[in-house]
């Protein structure tokens, strides 16, 4: 089977009408700096994590903006927070801080 | 008679001199180096016709060499600017009736972005390099081998707050494109891969140029920025990426990397702040009165931009400046 | 109020885990005790710390807590002495003069009358420097006081009332009924000469009526406000003896530390967020007056560089760092869940040798210096077992700094089997970050944990490497938050930069030095504000003049590179340049 990296939602369409946008909206609001993401893919390439399993924060945080949510929590789970990605990011984002953030508001703590 | 100073011999200085020695004003052109031409010197091809840059130079060149009412002072730094003066850095100070500043941008210093190995690994190199090996037409490896991959790299220096450079300097691309179609033209065999952003192809032949790279020359386009670039034990670059398009990281072993640098602002800029009171973008660029109709003109009267000053340009732009800031200062003594 | 800091204090012994009780119990007979005793007196009364901070405020404090303590001590001697070889509680003094006055008790002791009046306005000094600094806080070397909460500012209210009343009360007595010392006598004759009778007599009760209200607010304010640290400093003092510490989780002997907080605010000074980005919110007075009352939020817990320049300063030496640490893992530990069963198997180490070698994620992306730790490697002809030079796993320090400390296990044991499994005697890092986690919680027996720099340093000492030294070249360095604050290691790197030429000292250097802003400790600050404080670091080192800026952490170098057009180089990269 041809691998396609992770998937995190069934269904093939991300379809924003259907999707329930509060939750990102909730952290777009805390973190607006994540909108400035312009998905170079230097976070994924970089990622300690990533270098060692399927983990991709770039697509997380891509998703998780459409309302993707499904798997998100789990996903970023893999992350080991060493902070590399928020040294490379061409954006400045604090992606520590936003990876932080959505486990919150997706997690159950 | 009239007497203007051109701080800056590069292409926007010179244009500038030549419309204003046309005009009946006496000229004088500042150049802090041994010989005008600026950045533009140092280039090999002009995008997208791939016009010899030399033969550019040697038309404005031949152009100052008529008039006889231009004077050319190499090795001399301006240090302060005022609409009547302009002292030198050997202290001696001229006076004039305006002045107008071209000195351009600066290349970006890839040491800066450590990750990707410049002045570490002997292939990694600048765009600006291969514009000089184009030149001396010795395209090789630092050991005399010939690539057989050859990676690019756009947005070094640009678009990039780590390094406190947020604009984008406009050029690279087409400048990576160009560069891409060069190397497969020198290399036919060669793999040549460009890693990208985002391409933007703002100029006429520019989206035609890419075009023939993709269709014509079998360049490759891998949209993701490289993070990092390390050594391979058989002296070759390992460089990682994620290939955005199909969201996995990838790996590619290369014989050459080129760093497409980006333009930042002179440090002189900030003199200019400083001293002269003109004002500056958050970029470090000069500001201009007004971006539509007065982008030749600073805030301070009897003082004139040209070229890539006041933002990154390419070469037809900085022309078209120079022009323009001639325009304007004939305009501004006949009302004086 | 006794009653409430009893039952606070039973409480707490009584949730000690085992551990603690265990080590209590040895500390309780051994010499440790004395010890506490002695630096009870020292902290407690006269604290010797705020003086060596800084003299006014350590006056301040000294004259409000000794001269009290000596004014109640002086005071039931008085008592003692005025009432005969009876028992008299401690307290007893408190309204002594009144009684006194009231039961026709008229022979003054001149020497006592004389004492406590010195100690009235040694106290009252005090009280006008605490008045001062409230309105004026710069003048006594402190750029920003504590705010207060409610409870606070009423207790400090009636700490301020409490002696000029009782000043204004002792006058009043004595200018009615004679007696009192040079201050109080003094007044109370100047008051007698120019205020009639009936109106001193007609202020006499409402004055003492005052003043036990005021002491009577106090002490019901104090279990509650901050003033709680009166006391918990002395127990404190003791367990802290008995080698009880806070760890990464919290435990019952947190409260101790977290109530001996007395927020005089020495903190927020030199706490960068504050003095380069205006956040007055996040200090550690904040941070534990919020976990005192159970209010604390988690952007104010996580927006904090731990850089520990506070924790040097804090008078009560409270582990503000572990503390906050201990808090993020409360509101953050997450059960671990099998999330890091990816790195099963997984290793991507090379070479082999004794010496093992752990760039750390940061260090790949400054491969400047992981190519001058090869030349130094090389040139030393050490044998090298490179643990993540392809990428390795990370050492868990970053994800422990936000509180997903079972989690951060995980990567500690991973580590930990590799390093066993490739059988190495020295590990060597370039990142502080490693070097403390590998340091203080991997426990690695057997084998030898250095910093590059120690280690650089061991190989010049030995004679393995041959440094060029030439006095024209000049550096200054930065001392990252967790090579010095952090390990303690400040003159390694030093040695080494002067075994290359000169080195130029930073304005805050050693154990007062800046933090760069980016650590991982704070995720909370944005990009903008970590460059500020790293432009402001940048400053002051190129304010040296040294041509170069070296430091010995890879996150601090590329923070520092983005404030600066000065060359900052790692300290291996000057070593790799100059060798002979």
């Amino acid at each position: 089977m041809i691998n396609f990296g992770f998937s995190i939602s069934r269904p093939r369409v991300i379809d924003i009408d259907r999707n329930n946008l509060n939750k990102s909206k909730e952290i777009i609001a805390e973190m607006p700096e994540l909108q400035a993401c312009i998905g170079c893919g230097s976070c994924t390439a970089t990622c300690t994590a990533g270098n060692l399993t399927e983990y991709n924060f770039r697509k997380v945080h891509t998703l998780v903006r459409r309302g993707e949510y499904q798997g998100a929590y789990e996903e970023l789970n893999k992350c080991m927070l060493c902070g590399k990605c928020r040294l490379v990011c061409p954006r400045g984002i604090n992606t520590r801080g936003v990876i932080m953030l959505i486990k919150r508001k997706l997690g159950d703590f | 008679m009239k007497h203007i100073i051109i701080i800056g011999g590069g292409v926007a200085g010179m244009q500038c001199a030549s419309e204003l020695a046309q005009q009946g004003v006496r000229v004088t052109i500042l150049e802090k180096e041994a010989d005008t031409g600026g950045k533009v010197k140092n280039w090999h091809k002009l995008f997208p016709t791939f016009t010899p840059a030399s033969d550019v130079l040697s038309g404005l060149r031949h152009k100052i060499a008529k008039a006889d009412n231009i004077t050319i002072k190499t090795g001399c730094e301006a240090t302060q600017v005022t609409p009547n003066s302009v002292r030198l850095a050997s202290g001696e100070e001229l006076s004039c009736d305006a002045v107008v500043i071209a000195t351009g941008y600066t290349l970006f210093d890839a040491r800066i972005k450590e990750e990707y190995g410049y002045g570490i690994y002997d292939n990694v190199i600048t765009a600006a390099d291969l514009e000089e090996m184009f030149n001396k037409n010795d395209v090789r490896l630092a050991d005399g081998r010939v690539p057989r991959r050859i990676a690019i790299l756009h947005c070094v220096g640009s678009r990039d707050e780590k390094v406190c450079q947020r604009h984008c300097s406009k050029v690279c691309c087409v400048t990576g494109v160009k560069q891409a179609i060069e190397l497969k033209q020198l290399f036919p065999s060669a793999d040549v891969f460009n890693f990208y952003m985002d391409i933007r192809m703002f100029g006429p032949g520019y989206e035609e140029m890419y075009r023939e790279a993709q269709q014509k020359y079998n360049v490759h386009f891998v949209r993701g920025r490289i993070s990092e670039v390390s050594p391979t034990i058989d002296n070759r670059l390992q460089i990682k990426a994620e290939d955005t398009l199909t969201g996995r990281p990838l790996k590619i072993g290369v014989d050459m990397l080129v760093l497409l640098i980006g333009m930042r602002a002179n440090d002189m800029n900030t003199t200019l702040e400083t001293d002269s009171g003109l004002q500056r973008q958050a970029s470090g660029f000069m500001q201009p009165k007004d971006a539509f109709l007065g982008n030749a003109e600073s805030n301070v009267e009897g003082i004139f931009y040209a070229g890539a000053i006041t933002a990154p340009k390419n070469v037809a732009e900085a022309l078209c400046d120079g022009a323009t800031a001639a325009l304007r200062v004939s305009d501004w003594l006949r009302n004086k | 109020m006794f009653a409430a800091i009893i039952i606070k204090y039973v409480s707490w012994l009584r949730a000690l885990p085992k551990s603690d009780l265990v080590l209590l119990g040895k500390g309780l007979v051994s010499p440790q005790t004395m010890m506490a005793i002695w630096e009870v007196v020292c902290e407690s009364l006269l604290h010797r710390r705020i003086f060596r901070i800084n003299k006014r405020l350590g006056y301040m404090h000294m004259s409000l807590a000794f001269g009290w303590f000596l004014l109640i001590v002086v005071g039931w001697a008085e008592t003692v002495a005025y009432l005969g070889a009876r028992w008299v509680p401690l307290q007893g003094h408190v309204f002594f003069k009144y009684f006194a006055a009231l039961n026709g008790i008229n022979t003054h002791i001149a020497i006592f009358d004389f004492v406590m009046d010195l100690l009235l306005m040694f106290v009252l000094s005090g009280v006008a420097l605490a008045w001062y600094k409230r309105r004026n806080s710069a003048k006594l070397g402190m750029k920003r006081a504590t705010q207060h909460i409610f409870f606070d500012k009423i207790a400090l209210t009636a700490l301020w009332f409490v002696f000029p009343v009782r000043l204004i009360a002792e006058s009043i007595t004595a200018a009615i009924y004679g007696g009192g010392g040079f201050l109080t006598g003094g007044i109370g004759k100047l008051l007698s000469m120019v205020v009639s009778d009936n109106i001193l007599e007609w202020a006499y009760e409402p004055i003492w009526w005052i003043y036990s209200l005021a002491l009577g607010v106090f002490f019901m304010a104090m279990p509650f406000s901050r003033y709680m640290h009166i006391f918990t400093e002395i127990p404190l003092i003791f367990l802290r003896h008995y080698k009880l510490r806070p760890q990464d989780k919290e435990k019952s002997y947190d409260n101790f530390e977290v109530e001996a907080c007395s927020r005089c605010g020495i903190c927020i000074d030199p706490c960068q967020l504050q003095q380069q980005l205006g956040i007055h919110d996040v200090q550690s007075v904040y941070f534990l007056r919020d976990r005192r009352y159970n209010m604390l939020q988690q952007k104010i817990a996580h927006n904090c560089l731990m850089c520990g320049r506070c924790e040097q300063v804090c008078p009560v030496g409270i582990n503000l760092n572990t503390l906050r640490l201990n808090s993020r893992t409360s509101m953050r530990n997450i059960p671990n869940e099998g999330r890091y069963n990816y790195l099963r198997g997984k290793d991507y180490s090379m070479g082999e040798g004794r010496v093992g070698y752990f760039a750390g994620c940061m260090t790949l992306l400054t491969p400047n210096t992981l190519h001058a730790m090869e030349k130094i490697f090389t040139a030393a002809r050490e044998n090298v077992w490179w643990a993540d030079k392809d990428g390795g796993v990370c050492c868990g320090r970053p994800m422990k700094l936000t509180g997903e400390t079972d989690s951060a296990q995980n990567m500690m044991d991973f580590n930990k089997r590799l390093f066993k499994q490739h059988d190495i005697t020295t590990l060597v890092t370039s990142c502080p970050i490693c070097l403390r986690v590998f340091r203080e919680e991997y426990n690695l027996e057997g084998i030898e944990v250095l910093h590059h720099s120690e280690y650089i340093l061991r190989l010049i000492q030995q004679g393995r490497l041959r440094i060029k030294y030439n006095a024209e070249q000049t550096f200054t360095y930065h001392d990252p938050c967790e090579l010095g604050r952090g390990s303690g290691i400040y003159e390694e790197p030093r040695a080494v930069i002067e075994a290359i030429g000169k080195l130029l000292e930073t304005e805050h250097n050693r154990k007062n030095a800046l933090c760069c802003g980016s650590s991982l400790a704070n995720t909370v600050i944005d990009d903008k504000q970590q460059l500020s404080i790293a432009t402001n670091v940048a400053e002051e080192m190129d304010s040296t003049g040294a041509k170069t800026l070296v430091t010995a952490c890879p996150l601090c170098k590329k923070a520092i590179a983005r404030g600066t057009r000065s060359k900052v180089v790692d300290l291996s990269e000057i070593v790799a340049g100059n060798l002979r």
